[in-house]
């Protein structure tokens, strides 16, 4: 493989594996049930079935 | 699924940084699913929600009418209230606009996670967990 070749699949991979890159996707919250402060810097949202 | 013991170990790793907010989506085995939903939100309004969360969780998928109000009577609940909150799908429009809320996202298996919206599909190590949180609280400073 070409060097131009390589260098582009490299910037290829560090553009997908970064996190700024990441889709961010908004939950509303709603009355669901919650624990945990509600100023949290971190809230996890779990879709769940039990099953 | 649920992911039980793992979100409970990230629960208790950071607790008071982490907030956690839990959607029904009933999709598989549709009713017994629903039962399930049933029962956490009939309990939920006799202030148990996460004590019957985490039973439902131990004992599934065991959600018939029979075992449900038994987790009832474990948690001490009013089992009379919580028959007939079951009974009558006191909780339906909330499940309901969960499932909505779900298809409108378009998922598609579960657990599915959203950590300051960023989405993580299925069961997963706590490590994967740590991993993503790390990143938010060191981002967050």
């Amino acid at each position: 493989m070409k060097k131009p070749a390589v260098v582009a699949v490299l910037l290829l991979l560090v553009a997908l594996s970064s996190p700024a890159a990441e889709k961010r996707f908004t939950v509303p919250i709603g009355n669901s049930p919650s624990t945990g402060p509600e100023n949290a810097p971190v809230m996890i949202i779990e879709f769940i079935d039990f099953q | 699924m649920a992911a039980g013991p793992v979100v409970k170990k990230v629960m208790d790793a950071y607790k008071g940084k982490v907030r956690l907010v839990i959607k029904n989506y009933p999709y598989r085995y549709r009713d017994y699913s629903r039962n399930a939903a049933e029962a956490s939100l009939a309990a939920r309004e006799q202030g148990k929600y996460w004590e019957m969360h985490d039973l439902l969780i131990k004992n599934s998928p065991k959600f018939e009418r029979a075992s449900l109000i038994s987790y009832a009577k474990e948690l001490g609940l009013d089992v009379k209230k919580f028959t007939e909150s079951i009974d009558t799908q006191k909780f339906k429009l909330e499940i309901d606009a969960d499932l909505k809320l779900a298809t409108d996202m378009d998922l598609y298996n579960t657990p599915t996670f959203y950590i300051n919206g960023r989405q993580v599909v299925g069961e997963r190590p706590f490590e994967y967990f740590k991993k993503i949180i790390d990143e938010e609280l060191k981002t967050r400073k």
